[in-house]
């Protein structure tokens, strides 16, 4: 279950979006990636995701490179959540659901009671269950992200990625899923744009900029006032949070 | 020419025509023709024919066989006047293209189709197994089999000059189907006579002049569709004494008037059509344009009122062709260019 | 939410559902074979049918049983067959380049198979041993494997692939019209032209043998990569992220598409609207399931095609009304009805 990479390089023409980009996740933790707008984040996550051949280096799940892993048998085993996956199909949440059942089915095979209880249990988990039947352009972005999440769980993974998930969150749902992503005890990186939040739910954190890795750690050890001005370019000053313990950032203006 | 020297001619003519042997041998049944590739055998005269296409419904309908015949179909123009009562005579099926039923619905024995659209394999009226499989005779017009590796195209070849072969072998062939065949003979005989006539009308002082047909066009000061060097109008021209002004080989081409005005005709041949699709299908409207556009109307020919009024069937490959020649060269005379 | 019983229900729904559609398809192509402009009895067309399946021998004037059988029943299962690809062909399409407006002929087809069609008759390509459908074929392939080039397989993107698509188009649809206007007459441009105008009147018992094959095939395909196109509609990372192997099925499948459509138009010309409304229409019905939908369009697709052809024949006396009008006019207020119940509905 756990998820390292080695010397990930990447570039689109001559740009380097992804340069030398090395990590570790540890079975069952939660990885959060911060960085700026541009830093990387997306391409580094479709990277682990195997979406994209690197240039250079290499992807591994328990030591074993995902290029050997089959596309499918990647897919059982390793779900992605997009930014902004949007379509112009007016389809119901369910048949979104259902979508992440395919890795699990052969062409010919019918629908088995797994996959029926794979799906309820998702839709139940990020509660959408009694909208099942909705149509995907009656949503709001919250719920519509919620439903991508509930594909993604119903894909039964064992690692997760997430790019940006709460972007379109009320902050209940924003906590409730980012609460959610760390009781689901799967190995999980998630790209997030809230420092706080990512130093609530996160076991480590890795922060990239310009395609570059310039911390990697538990949060209490990396968050500072000289990375928040380098790299985030905002004044700040930390300290422990008296209610969970964990490091919060006190934006300065 | 003078009066009496075109009286002479027209005698001398009137004599071939009548001189001709028209007592053609009946024809003996079964008959066995090689059409277009096919062979096709008929046990006897057919009494319930069906014509798709003008040309070849108003050849059987110069064969005197109306009474033989139950259907015709495709009419670009109106009917030749001279067979209109003949032809009223006769259920039209379609001015357009008909369908296989309206055609089987007369219960026809025989069918004969001027166009591959109209019968062939790429048709999509009827193919000649339908028939076949009925026992209904078909005939092809010679003019469609003569895809061959040399001419490349079924009307009139971009390679050498239109004639009236395929229209005689035609009258022929269907002369002989019905057994008609003295009147089959005399018809080529009068037709080839006129062309003769034609020809004779050319004197040794021929000015070869060049001629620019002018089939219609979508607007005024559009470009202009014109009958091309090697087609039906070329063969005009060529019966004239003349040729086409235009040189380009394809049949229909589209110029414009700069190209009309920079190739100079001598004499402007203008195509009435009551197709009703365009302003200028008329001839009067065309006439009224050449006249009034400035730049046009500073042409030669128009200046000089040499300006011709041709029907424009004539200038698809068909009976009409020679019909349309005679209007133009009477009218050349009456101009005094001809005779 | 379902529960197996409902989903019991719902399957047994669906299996009534496509009964019935079979049988309305039946029953069209019944009343395809009996209506038409020569008015044969009813009784004429049954025994017609059973005389040519040799279970009787009944006595019938031979120019009415051949129009039976020879003629309007090989044509209406043309039609079916046709209605159901194009239909197919507009569902896949939809869904592969994620746009709603996408229909048979975006790929640029029909206008590479006017260009065939040209090159035969005008040019003489072949000498004649060529036919008119071989050469359409032909140019349409052309034009698709143009395509494929330009977008790269499809890998360009959506945008790209359409964009080539209109290339293409753009492409062979001037050189049509060069070759017309520097080579033809006016009774070949006209020939072509009215060949290419959609028209079930050429279509005989081979052509509905080759169409059978041709969609049936077509249709096994789409059919196995039904949840890949399920899998489509949020794109190319999401599909790949279910383990769809992106590339390659997309190519298998605008092939697929390409040669069914070349096919189609080679046969009959080009039909326009069914590929872009039946799909919508089934939808409507059945929802997006790619493994419920694409059935729906064959039968709804082949329904369709085959009552426009009954209308296209026996509307105007003595004439074909061009199908591709009849299917306009059908199609343009259909497609408005399931935009505005679509637009309640969402």
């Amino acid at each position: 279950m756990s998820i390292s990479a080695q010397n990930l390089c990447w570039s689109v023409g001559k740009i380097n979006i992804v340069n030398d980009v090395s990590l570790s996740v540890p079975p069952g933790k939660v990885l959060g990636l911060l960085g700026p707008n541009g830093s990387g984040k997306s391409s580094l996550l479709r990277l682990l995701a195997g979406l994209r051949r690197p240039a250079s280096g290499q992807v591994l799940l328990e030591g074993r490179d995902i290029q050997a892993i089959g596309r499918r048998a990647l897919a059982r085993r390793m779900a992605l959540v997009e930014q902004h996956a949007t379509t112009e199909a007016n389809v119901r949440v369910r048949d979104v659901v259902t979508l992440g059942r395919i890795p699990h089915r052969s062409p010919l095979s019918g629908w088995t009671v797994v996959d029926e209880e794979a799906v309820i249990a998702a839709l139940d988990r990020v509660g959408m269950w009694g909208r099942a039947d909705r149509n995907w352009h009656s949503l709001s972005g919250g719920e519509r992200q919620r439903v991508h999440l509930a594909r993604a769980l119903a894909q039964s993974p064992r690692e997760l990625l997430l790019d940006e998930p709460t972007n379109h969150l009320d902050i209940q749902h924003q906590i409730a899923l980012l609460k959610l992503v760390g009781e689901l005890a799967l190995t999980t990186v998630v790209a997030l744009h809230d420092i706080n939040h990512a130093a609530m739910f996160c076991d480590q954190l890795l922060v990239l900029d310009a395609g570059k890795v310039v911390a990697q750690g538990a949060p209490e050890d990396i968050l500072s006032e000289t990375l928040m001005r380098d790299v985030f370019r905002v004044e700040a000053r930390i300290d422990s949070s008296p209610h969970h313990g964990r490091p919060h950032v006190h934006y300065l203006i | 020419m003078s009066p009496a020297k075109d009286l002479v001619a027209l005698l001398a003519v009137s004599l071939c025509i009548i001189t001709t042997p028209t007592f053609a041998a009946p024809t003996t049944y079964p008959l066995t023709l090689d059409n277009c590739g096919v062979s096709v055998t008929f046990e006897k005269a057919p009494e319930r024919a069906v014509a798709l296409g003008q040309n070849s419904a108003e050849i059987m309908l110069l064969l005197g066989l109306e009474d033989r015949m139950v259907g015709t179909a495709f009419w670009p123009t109106k009917v030749l006047p001279e067979l209109q009562e003949a032809n009223d005579s006769v259920k039209l099926l379609s001015v357009e293209t008909p369908s296989l039923e309206s055609v089987l619905a007369e219960n026809p024995d025989f069918v004969a189709a001027q166009l591959p659209i109209l019968m062939g394999p790429d048709s999509k009226v009827a193919k000649r197994e339908d028939f076949e499989r009925l026992g209904i005779g078909s005939y092809l017009a010679p003019g469609i089999c003569a895809v061959t590796h040399d001419t490349k195209d079924a009307y009139g070849s971009r390679d050498y000059l239109w004639n009236m072969d395929y229209v005689y072998q035609e009258i022929d062939e269907l002369s002989q189907i019905f057994d008609v065949q003295d009147r089959g003979q005399s018809l080529i005989s009068e037709f080839k006579a006129r062309e003769a006539a034609l020809r004779a009308r050319v004197g040794a002082d021929n000015a070869d002049l060049s001629y620019v047909f002018w089939f219609s066009s979508p607007s005024p000061a559009d470009d202009a569709y014109l009958g091309g060097k090697n087609g039906a109008s070329g063969f005009i021209a060529d019966l004239l004494g003349g040729h086409n002004a235009i040189d380009t080989e394809a049949e229909w081409p589209t110029v414009s008037w700069e190209g009309i005005m920079a190739a100079n005709p001598d004499v402007i041949v203008v195509g009435e059509s009551d197709r009703n699709r365009w302003e200028l299908d008329r001839a009067e409207n065309k006439i009224a344009f050449l006249n009034s556009d400035p730049a046009v109307s500073q042409l030669d020919a128009v200046k000089q009122g040499r300006i011709v009024v041709m029907q424009a069937s004539a200038m698809n490959p068909t009976i009409r062709t020679i019909y349309g020649a005679e209007e133009v060269a009477d009218q050349l005379a009456k101009l005094g260019l001809g005779k | 939410m379902s529960t197996p019983a409902r989903k019991t229900w719902e399957q047994a729904g669906l299996g009534l559902f496509f009964a019935l559609g079979g049988l309305v398809l039946l029953v069209a192509i019944a009343a395809g074979t009996g209506i038409g402009e020569m008015p044969i009895p009813i009784e004429t067309t049954f025994a017609a049918v059973t005389n040519r399946l040799g279970w009787t021998a009944i006595d019938l004037p031979p120019i009415q049983e051949s129009v039976i059988w020879d003629y309007r029943l090989s044509r209406a299962l043309v039609a079916a067959c046709c209605g159901a690809g194009l239909a197919i062909c507009g569902a896949v399409l939809q869904a592969l380049l994620r746009n709603p407006l996408a229909e048979p002929y975006v790929l640029g087809i029909s206008a590479g198979a006017s260009t065939g069609a040209v090159g035969i008759i005008v040019l003489g390509v072949g000498a004649g041993t060529i036919s008119l459908s071989a050469g359409a074929f032909a140019g349409a392939f052309a034009a698709f494997t143009f395509v494929a080039m330009l977008s790269n397989g499809g890998r360009g993107g959506p945008s790209k692939t359409i964009l080539a698509g209109v290339a293409a188009s753009q492409l062979f649809n001037a050189l049509t019209s060069y070759i017309v206007t520097t080579s033809g007459n006016a009774q070949q441009a006209r020939d072509v032209m009215f060949w290419l105008l959609g028209s079930f009147g050429g279509v005989r018992w081979p052509e509905f043998q080759l169409v059978l094959v041709v969609v049936a095939v077509g249709l096994l395909v789409c059919l196995y990569y039904a949840r890949a196109l399920d899998a489509f509609a949020f794109g190319d990372d999401a599909a790949a992220s279910l383990g769809i192997p992106v590339g390659t099925v997309r190519l298998v499948l605008l092939g697929i598409t390409a040669m069914m459509t070349a096919t189609i138009v080679s046969m009959v010309g080009s039909i326009g609207f069914v590929g872009l409304v039946v799909p919508h229409a089934a939808r409507f019905i059945v929802g997006h399931n790619h493994a419920r939908l694409l059935p729906t369009c064959v039968v709804a697709g082949g329904i369709f095609m085959v009552l426009a052809d009954i209308v296209s024949r026996v509307i105007l006396p003595q004439q074909i009304l061009p199908i591709g009008v009849v299917t306009a006019l059908v199609g343009v207020p259909a497609f408005s009805i399931i935009l505005y119940r679509a637009k309640g509905a969402a």
